[in-house]
């Protein structure tokens, strides 16, 4: 991968504690080695947070879906009594 | 470690996150069906309406997702039995809340009242930016990073030879999202 992928990779796997988590002192050490770090590591758990958000939006449009199906429109008793 | 005939241990919860992982739609209109009228009921009976039954019912739903497939789900009793105790918690909660503050709507999502609202704030700024992510990349970061589907899974779903390719697609698209956020990130200040 380019090396910008693997910096995401790297902070991933730090942020998500991955199989190829390093530890902590480690972790502090590059963080004192490269300015920056700390700066994307925030910015990148900010993705994940915002990605938490877009993906409970998606799954609360699958349920209204759901319950559309089940609940609504003409034959919707059929669909609970009989799915499938 | 004793061995097992792999069907009988599988526990509950683990066969639970398996059918949510492999068909999710499936797995979600089963529970829907399953405990859905017990949560209208008792919501209707105590104090709400057949609307907020729904909502409530999805807040309860995205909890028990997110328990489920983070593997954080102990269930002692059978999994509809567990949704409709969140839900019926949730209303308790909900129905507390509006006591204290009659005239407030109930919120669009229970849980985004959880978090801390100092952190939610960019996030809700990244939220703008994953909508108008192509199909496909919105499609493989929800997939991975949300619904917490295995690479090999997001790989052939998503027409990938490999797992190794779906990585790094998964990485491009990562880079994609955080390019087009940047500007929100830049103009706030990190405390080491």
């Amino acid at each position: 991968m380019r090396p910008e992928l693997e910096r995401l990779h790297l902070i991933e796997q730090q942020l998500l504690q991955g199989p190829a988590a390093l530890p902590s002192s480690s972790w502090r050490l590059r963080q004192l080695l490269d300015g920056e770090l700390a700066a994307d590591t925030l910015a990148q758990q900010r993705l994940y947070h915002g990605l938490r958000l877009a993906g409970r939006q998606q799954l609360r449009h699958e349920l209204r879906l759901i319950h559309a199906r089940l609940y609504e429109g003409r034959f919707a008793w059929l669909r609970r009594l009989w799915p499938g | 470690m004793t061995p097992s005939h792999p069907a009988a241990s599988v526990l509950p919860s683990d066969a639970l996150r398996q059918a949510l992982l492999a068909d999710r739609e499936q797995a979600l209109t089963r529970l829907y069906r399953r405990a859905f009228p017990a949560v209208r009921r008792h919501i209707c009976r105590h104090g709400g309406t057949a609307p907020d039954a729904q909502d409530v019912f999805h807040d309860a739903l995205v909890v028990f997702y997110e328990q489920a497939v983070g593997e954080k789900l102990v269930l002692t009793s059978s999994a509809s039995t567990y949704l409709v105790g969140i839900a019926r918690n949730l209303w308790h909660h909900e129905q507390r809340r509006r006591a204290r503050l009659p005239h407030e709507a109930l919120p669009d999502d229970l849980n985004e009242l959880a978090e801390d609202s100092a952190a939610a704030e960019p996030a809700f700024a990244v939220l703008d930016y994953v909508a108008r992510l192509g199909e496909k990349c919105r499609s493989i970061l929800l997939a991975f990073y949300y619904f917490q589907q295995p690479l090999t899974q997001i790989a052939e779903a998503h027409g990938y030879r490999s797992v190794r390719s779906a990585t790094v697609q998964k990485f491009k698209c990562l880079e994609r999202l955080r390019e087009s956020v940047r500007a929100v990130f830049s103009s706030e200040t990190v405390d080491y």
